[in-house]
């Protein structure tokens, strides 16, 4: 195709936008990291830009020192990775069986799952039922209110109706029962869109902060997410957390330091994203839309 | 009396394949128990615990023992001043931050279609779904650090150029910016895949064609990217529809302060504030029930007018 002056032009500035929209998410990130890693006086003058100044790690010492931040860690990857193979287990139930053409009431199920996507009891009713049921103060409470979502629990259903029919009518002639069906040849097939919808169970469980703030009475049972945001919410609890004396934050600058917490936050996620990342392009969204 | 042969069989083999379907389903069934049950305890019961709007509850009596008052929560919520306030602000701002970050998911996407450096728009994207993936703590965090009178980058730079500093959390326009630029921030580059995906289905000869005609690149984008993404582009919008009585809880609490709270107290930090902490279910779960029900209206309605364009959700 022959390229005229105009789109010339057109190239040119779509490049340049798309590259300023990309910078906006990159360097807050970028100046979070900074004011982590520099020096107290930098910080208060506020001439921390993207890169460190008067480069230090007092603020990762400080948090690290006598914080409930190892912990609130620990409780994060358990409420995650738990989390993760429950909702994984039973999103796998139910799209499963309302893949299969022959399964009986496949349509009107379907419909009740999708009416749940749209209306729902709300915060209170939910709250009077995990209260009932003995789930206040425990993870349950964490994990059984969100153990499907009905938009994952579609895309997996509507990828497993796209796997290629002759792979089930081989599997059948060779004897396959239902249950090796499943762990030979379903999910491994299925690998790409099952590593994504872990990804968005994952994410958000590392990240669930209203369900911690409501049901979980005991501080030693916060999420990073809850502590953090106690830190950066207040100077005062971050004393506290910190086991620092007023006349120390001189040392150690408060800024800092809930800079260092919000790092500790986002870490985990920097890692495990871009290997996840490849596979929404890869078709695994188109199947939400085809739905 | 004689039995046609024929007959025989056909029923014979439709009674096989009844059986054969049943046999089929058992482990479906199976499979799908535990679900179900789920379903039924998780989602629909609260759903009928929404009666207690039309009670006033009290924990000692629980959900079925409370006496009924009939609509008298929902007669409160839409004549106390206070109520109403906080109605109006969740509509406010959740018809701005539909209004304000509905176009941009899509000019994204339709941008980064024009892209033919693979590695680079990889690496673009890359970065922008990125904030979706960020919890509101950090979003809010990075926000108030960045605003920060005393401390904050914006406000260095502001004040080399007016010579003073700005409260920009503490006034309500300012403050309403940056909560709905925040939400931009987040979601705008997430939301591009979807769109993305509409766009890889277009078909490259409607390009050519145009392009011999002489179309230039905007009328292209306008006469064929566009057409070509708008069941998409309708199917969002009617579930955006959905959500419009909707201010995330979490976005709202990371950065509301005492200041704005005249502006910044919506439906969700309501029922957090006097149904959780407050104890007053009965009120909370009308407000609750009044957000869903709008929502589900909107639905509805919205889908019935797409439907008269043939692009209905369902």
């Amino acid at each position: 195709m022959q390229i005229s002056r105009g789109e010339k032009w057109f190239y040119r500035i779509n490049y340049v936008l798309l590259t300023l929209a990309a910078l906006t998410c990159l360097l807050p990130l970028m100046n979070i990291l900074a004011v982590s890693l520099s020096g107290n006086r930098a910080v208060m003058s506020g001439e921390v830009g993207i890169w460190p100044v008067e480069f230090n790690i007092a603020s990762y010492a400080a948090l690290a020192s006598g914080s409930p931040i190892i912990p609130a860690f620990k409780n994060s990857l358990i409420i995650t990775v738990v989390g993760v193979a429950l909702c994984m287990l039973f999103t796998l139930l139910a799209a499963y069986p309302l893949s299969r053409k022959a399964f009986y009431l496949r349509k009107p199920i379907t419909l009740a799952i999708v009416f749940t996507m749209l209306f729902s009891g709300g915060i209170i009713p939910h709250y009077l039922l995990v209260d009932s049921l003995g789930l206040v103060n425990t993870y349950w409470a964490l994990w059984l209110p969100v153990l499907v979502s009905p938009f994952n629990m579609l895309i997996m259903k509507n990828y497993f109706e796209h796997l290629p029919e002759e792979m089930e009518e081989a599997a059948r002639i060779d004897g396959c029962g239902e249950f090796s069906f499943i762990t030979k040849i379903v999910l491994p097939l299925s690998l790409p869109m099952m590593a994504t919808i872990a990804l968005f169970y994952g994410v958000n469980l590392w990240n669930s902060f209203f369900q911690v703030l409501i049901y979980i009475n005991d501080t030693d049972k916060y999420n990073l997410t809850v502590l953090v945001q106690q830190m950066v919410r207040s100077t005062s609890v971050l004393l506290e957390f910190t086991s620092l004396q007023p006349d120390e934050m001189n040392e150690f600058p408060p800024e800092g330091v809930k800079a260092a917490g919000v790092m500790v936050l986002l870490l985990p996620m920097l890692i495990v994203y871009p290997f996840i990342q490849k596979y929404f392009v890869k078709g695994v969204m188109i199947g939400a839309i085809k739905g | 009396m004689k039995i046609n042969p024929a007959v025989n069989v056909q029923t014979a083999s439709a009674v096989n394949a009844s059986r054969r379907r049943w046999k089929q389903n058992i482990p479906w069934l199976i499979m799908f128990a535990p679900v179900a049950v789920y379903f039924i305890l998780f989602k629909y019961i609260p759903i009928g615990g929404l009666v207690i709007a039309f009670k006033n509850y009290h924990f000692l009596h629980g959900v079925w023992g409370s006496e009924w008052v009939g609509f008298k929560n929902f007669a409160m919520l839409f004549t106390d001043p206070a109520t109403v306030h906080t109605i109006r602000n969740t509509l406010l701002i959740s018809v701005l931050s539909m209004a304000v970050g509905f176009p941009f998911p899509i000019i994204l996407a339709i941008l980064f279609n024009e892209i033919r450096m693979m590695w680079f728009r990889k690496s673009l994207q890359t970065l922008l779904y990125l904030p979706h993936f960020l919890s509101w703590v950090i979003v809010g965090g990075m926000v108030i650090t960045l605003f920060s009178q005393e401390t904050g980058i914006i406000n260095s730079i502001w004040e080399k150029l007016t010579g003073r500093t700005y409260p920009f959390m503490y006034q309500e326009p300012s403050w309403l910016a940056i909560f709905l630029g925040a939400g931009v921030w987040k979601e705008a580059g997430f939301g591009a895949i979807i769109y993305l995906a509409a766009l890889g289905n277009i078909d490259p000869h409607l390009y050519e064609a145009a392009n011999l005609d002489g179309a230039n690149k905007l009328r292209r984008i306008w006469h064929i990217t566009l057409p070509g993404i708008m069941p998409v582009i309708v199917l969002m919008l009617i579930l955006g529809m959905g959500r419009v009585m909707e201010v995330g809880f979490d976005q709202v609490y990371m950065l509301q302060n005492p200041v704005v709270s005249n502006i910044a107290e919506v439906i969700s930090t309501y029922i957090y504030r006097m149904g959780l902490q407050g104890a007053q279910f009965s009120i909370t779960t009308a407000m609750g029930m009044f957000e869903a029900v709008i929502g589900l209206i909107l639905v509805m309605i919205s889908n019935g007018i797409a439907r008269r364009f043939n692009q209905s959700l369902w």
